[in-house]
């Protein structure tokens, strides 16, 4: 049946799109190489009209996919000739208390604009992942976010008061609360990061931070990458929590350097830390000298520390935009996503390097250092086969090296469909299944996102030994 | 190790089985809070010690039953801590601070306990072992089971390992207490914290009666931790004088809250809105005096807005099951939310359940489908039939 007529009646001829120039530019996200296209995107422009669309969806069965931005990285919001509800028009920011440190928003509004619209409060949210100009809260909340600033301050999880969310089945429930703290199991927690497929949020509060008093950012050089990591591990054993350690290793600097967004680093270092402290005036110039010292008894060739704003904005401009740089060097970049134990660090460094090397690929790591998570990152063009199977080659074996030194296969972009293989190598049988069974609870038909985080040979009947 | 995991299953499995409830039991502190909950004990405290601790990593992995009072101390030898700081006993174990989501002062800067758990292991209700999250400090592989089996009492899950975030030890870490003048208002005595430049480890309002068991000077007062390098310390100390005399407290009053409960006490944490915190101490206050429950201890985490009172066994001897319930119902101010984590065992009826929401109960009914774990423990009713469904397709 043509479903798209019921949809105009609920959200109107324009926003129901269902000719391929307009599905188009909804045929892929984020992760190159993948593409799937759509049957028709629909755009709703309230939270009665997502449920709307949701509740006919589910009457007729019909599988959809939820969209923000499309930045993600992980193929999550790819949809493969289902529906794609995109949350793009729901960009209200209903209310700021300050008072209480909270925002209530809707999923559309841009993670930069929010942070815009709180400045004048002495205020901000959080998470800054690198796509923060264009990703939106409700995807920020979908994949539980990062971004270089979660070191001290946590990812997306850490700062979500309270959801309204529209179930599969067109029902709307509050997880969380916006007023108090209450008791049950953390619906909250467990929605964050499902990535599309336990629902969609039609209404977020954000809890808020207060802008820090006083903000310093240090340049570290070095000559070798190892002599950075053990910088990162000194750093992070002293006490002393940055705001943000971030790393680049020396493809990335001279991408960056040769770019438009050249920020001074030092082509010839193999490695730079770029560390940033912040908080209360008081003590923190204390904190710059700790964390110069462990950089130069690691090896440092300099150490460059920048106070003021626009010195700042500078060396971030290269850490921000480096995968815009990156983009410039081949027709795809896949960005890469892992998490290794921090003492790790320098072991998996150096084993990517040598499986960049055997592969005959440019592997370039730019990264958040202070979390261990990782981003290897592969320039190339995804229309030469031989270079993609190389690539693909490559980035398993780095999945591989990253999941036994004790790690993770993505600790900010999620699993959608790039990471599913991995699935099985991270989890056992009965873990996977359970996973599965918690998602039949918000999703009995698996209409929401479906084909994608848990591999679907990993549903199988949850019943456990007793029953069987 | 091992073969305290292959009991625990084979127990869990037969409860299962035969839909036999087994009242999980760690330390045996919190599940003591005389919440109703029937079957047999299920002992998991003997599943202890760390499984791995690579300081450098700053995570820990440890069993189920160890002792947050073990793990402070393996930490603490190499700078480091867990930043979790529950009121509990001292053989208060790792499983059920998770289990409980039980956290402390230190929640407004470190984070709650759901924001600490990186990973960890645990026994379905059908006797499945299932592991979630992982060793790392991020995690997004997977939906978050983690998330779900923190503060889920057990009900979901025996947890048997829990990977922690750990943090480096503060160079400094100094507790202040500020008196409030009796004659001005608590409005009064706060607003200049509104404005203050401080970033503290912790800052809890007390009243007269907790201060004195504090050791404290008996009238209200701001007791504020603050870590740190020693020109951050200075700085704060120098702002809180906006608020009358600082005087720093060698004593660790902060310890010492974590031992104030007893067993028999009356215990509840109010939360909401932290622009209304004053209004729910005073709501708390005055529903005290009402059931004519003299010197209440209490305590409030500003930030979060909540108000976290004891009623000392001694306060409520002649206090009745109903008097308690109808205490129970109307502690919180309307829009707040009670969290009481001890009542009689004859007042607990009047305690709304919590997981009663369908995707709360579907949840229970995947993971523990005959609610063989904790039964009752969350104020839930277990239908029979359940088990009859299930029993229908062995």
């Amino acid at each position: 049946m043509n479903i798209a007529p019921a949809l105009v009646d609920i959200v109107g001829s324009r926003w129901v799109k269902t000719r391929p120039a307009e599905l188009l530019a909804y045929d892929a996200d984020g992760l190159p190489g993948y593409r799937a296209m759509p049957s028709i995107v629909v755009l709703p422009g309230s939270r009665d009209e997502v449920c709307a669309v949701v509740r006919l969806l589910a009457k007729h069965k019909l599988p959809f996919v939820p969209r923000g931005a499309g930045t993600g990285l992980s193929g999550g919001s790819l949809a493969d000739g289902s529906i794609i509800i995109g949350l793009n028009r729901l960009t209200k920011i209903h209310r700021i208390d300050a008072g209480n440190r909270l925002a209530h928003v809707q999923p559309g509004v841009v993670n930069a604009t929010l942070m815009r619209a709180l400045a004048p409060h002495g205020l901000f949210f959080a998470p800054d992942p690198s796509s923060q100009a264009a990703c939106t809260i409700g995807g920020n909340v979908a994949e539980n976010a990062g971004g270089p600033h979660c070191l001290k301050y946590g990812v997306t999880l850490n700062h979500i008061a309270a959801l309204t969310v529209c179930l599969p089945s067109g029902d709307l429930v509050t997880l969380g609360s916006s007023v108090s703290e209450p008791d049950g199991y953390d619906l909250l927690g467990l929605f964050i990061g499902s990535e599309g497929c336990f629902g969609i949020a039609t209404d977020i509060w954000v809890r808020l931070l207060p802008v820090p008093q006083a903000v310093h950012t240090l340049l570290a050089d070095f000559a070798s990458v190892n002599d950075a990591a053990r910088a990162v591990s000194a750093i992070i054993a002293t006490g002393v929590v940055p705001a943000a350690l971030e790393m680049m290793d020396q493809s990335t600097i001279r991408a960056v350097e040769a770019s438009i967004y050249a920020a001074g680093y030092p082509v010839d270092a193999a490695a730079v830390l770029l560390a940033e402290v912040d908080g209360l005036a008081a003590g923190l110039e204390t904190d710059v000298r700790v964390l110069t010292e462990c950089c130069r008894a690691a090896g440092a060739r300099s150490v460059r520390v920048a106070t003021a704003d626009a010195d700042r904005a500078r060396l971030w401009q290269g850490r921000k935009k480096a995968f815009g740089a990156l983009g410039r060097i081949a027709p795809h970049l896949v960005v890469q996503d892992a998490v290794v134990p921090r003492t790790q660090l320098p072991a998996v460094l150096a084993r990517i390097h040598a499986i960049g090397q055997h592969h005959g690929v440019n592997v370039c790591n730019v990264f958040h250092a202070g979390d261990g998570n990782l981003h290897p990152n592969i320039s190339y063009d995804a229309n030469d086969a031989d270079q993609s199977a190389r690539v693909h080659a490559a980035m398993q074996e780095i999945m591989q090296a990253c999941i036994e030194a004790g790690g993770t296969i993505t600790g900010e972009h999620g699993v959608g469909l790039d990471k599913m293989g991995y699935m099985d190598e991270l989890f056992d049988d009965a873990s996977l299944a359970a996973m599965c069974s918690v998602r039949e609870v918000f999703d009995p038909e698996r209409r929401a996102n479906p084909g994608k985080v848990v591999p679907v040979h990993a549903c199988r009947e949850w019943g456990g030994k007793g029953s069987r | 190790m091992t073969d305290h995991i292959t009991t625990l299953v084979n127990k869990v499995t037969h409860a299962h089985t035969h839909s036999t409830p087994l009242r999980i039991v760690g330390g045996g502190t919190w599940l003591d809070a005389q919440r109703p909950c029937a079957g047999d004990v299920l002992h998991v405290g003997a599943h202890r010690g760390v499984v791995e601790y690579t300081p450098g990593d700053l995570t820990i992995t440890a069993r189920a039953g160890t002792t947050l009072h073990e793990l402070n101390a393996i930490t603490a030898a190499h700078g480091q801590w867990l930043g979790l700081d529950p009121a509990a006993a001292p053989n208060a174990t790792l499983g059920a601070t998770i289990a409980t989501a039980s956290d402390g002062p230190l929640a407004m800067s470190l984070g709650r306990v759901r924001d600490q758990v990186l990973g960890l292991e645990c026994v379905t209700g059908t006797g499945e072992r299932i592991r979630a999250g992982g060793r790392v400090v991020k995690n997004v592989a997977g939906f978050d089971l983690v998330r779900l089996h923190t503060g889920a009492w057990g009900t979901l899950g025996v947890i048997t390992e829990v990977t922690m975030r750990l943090r480096a030890l503060p160079e400094e870490d100094k507790t202040f207490v500020v008196a409030a003048d009796e004659r001005v208002s608590l409005e009064s005595f706060l607003a200049p914290l509104e404005a203050m430049r401080i970033a503290p480890l912790a800052l809890e309002l007390v009243n007269s009666a907790m201060a004195q068991q504090l050791g404290l000077p008996q009238a209200t007062c701001l007791l504020v931790r603050l870590g740190g390098n020693t020109e951050r310390v200075a700085a704060q100390v120098q702002s809180l004088r906006a608020m009358g005399d600082v005087t720093e407290v060698a004593h660790q009053p902060f310890d010492m809250l974590q031992r104030i409960e007893q067993p028999l006490d009356l215990v509840a944490q109010v939360s909401h809105m932290p622009t209304l915190v004053t209004a729910t101490w005073r709501r708390v206050l005055e529903q005290c005096s009402l059931h004519q429950l003299w010197q209440p201890l209490l305590r409030a985490s500003l930030s979060r807005g909540m108000v976290r009172v004891v009623i000392p066994h001694a306060t409520h001897l002649k206090m009745t099951d109903a008097n308690a319930a109808a205490l129970a119902s109307h502690l919180a101010p309307p829009g707040a939310h009670a969290a009481w984590q001890q009542l009689p065992a004859g007042a607990w009826s009047a305690v709304p359940c919590a997981v009663s929401d369908a995707l709360s109960a579907g949840i229970r009914d995947r993971l523990d489908p005959r609610h063989v774990l904790n039964r009752g423990l969350l104020g839930e009713t277990f239908v029979e039939a359940a088990r009859d469904r299930d029993g229908a397709t062995v």
